[in-house]
């Protein structure tokens, strides 16, 4: 029998393990292919810096080795996420993650659109309409600024600044 | 059943507790909902944690804390409590008292040896002040 899956990337900040739908997912880069800079453009794109740490009051230390940007796409917005940790890769049967329990009748409703256990872990799933969602009401980037944007080459993760 | 937090003695009907355990760490949930930030997994199972000491401004007191798994009208939820193993106690239904002071969801008061204890409404818990809140 077929077995419907889904892909997520599963990732750290803090104590909290999140997993963001794979499909929007563009890039992942180290802190060094970031040039340590929190908007990113690559391949003609500008990823605006999404603090996902902050949106969800989550205290996470992003300084680590093993801390990387995300670089994703939802709802026709571009954000760049930092993460402590980046987990992996995994793909997940649909029967496998639940709905946020009722009890949870707040904004994080919002957050997140359900829950699953992997590796041991409770794994919440990031609503990335929501988390780049804030960015809609970001101002365009300004030329200034735009100067101070990492440049890099199309797909060049992994390659030096 | 009778168990205590924070050395407070509260009381429950035992068809709302599903069991009474070890407690666990518990693992934070970013939340928005009062008193509901964190889960606690049990096997392959995760449900979402009470936090009733916070909402009655208490300390847990001993160790190890226990945990008490309640049958909440939204599905199985855990509390921490006391380190004190809960007891039961048989009471007349007449002997129950309304509980006028309304800091948590009750089903009334009662005297037990020398404490007046609420009977805390388990499978309601949370609703009032999230109705509250989210209001």
């Amino acid at each position: 029998m077929l077995v419907e899956t889904a892909s997520f990337l599963v990732v750290r900040l803090g104590l909290t393990y999140l997993a963001l739908p794979a499909t929007g997912v563009r890039g992942v880069l180290t802190q060094e292919e970031a040039c340590h800079e929190r908007t990113v453009t690559t391949a003609g794109s500008l990823y605006r810096p999404v603090d996902l740490a902050q949106q969800l009051s989550i205290v996470a230390d992003l300084s680590g080795i093993e801390m990387r940007t995300v670089l994703y796409s939802a709802g026709g917005f571009l954000g760049a996420i930092c993460v402590e940790q980046v987990v992996g890769l995994i793909d997940v049967e649909r029967n496998k993650y639940l709905p946020l329990p009722p009890q949870f009748r707040g904004d994080e409703r919002n957050w997140f659109g359900g829950m699953m256990l992997y590796q041991d872990q409770l794994v919440l799933i990031l609503n990335p309409s929501w988390a780049l969602g804030a960015l809609s009401s970001a101002e365009p980037a300004s030329l200034e600024r735009t100067e101070q944007l990492v440049k890099i080459a199309p797909a060049a993760v992994g390659e030096s600044c | 059943m009778v168990f205590s937090i924070g050395g407070m003695k509260l009381a429950a009907r035992t068809e709302d507790v599903g069991a009474v355990s070890s407690w666990t760490e518990t693992i934070p949930v970013p939340s928005r909902t009062p008193f509901v930030q964190a889960m606690l997994k049990r096997d392959n199972h995760a449900m979402p944690v009470y936090d009733l000491a916070a909402r009655l401004s208490l300390k847990h007191i001993g160790s190890p804390l226990l945990c008490l798994v309640i049958r909440h009208l939204d599905g199985p939820m855990a509390i921490c409590i006391d380190a004190d193993m809960p007891s039961l106690e048989t009471v007349d239904v007449a002997v129950i008292r309304p509980n006028s002071s309304g800091d948590i969801e009750s089903l009334g008061s009662v005297t037990i040896g020398e404490h007046d204890v609420t009977i805390v409404a388990l499978q309601r818990l949370g609703r009032a002040v999230q109705d509250t809140v989210m209001r």
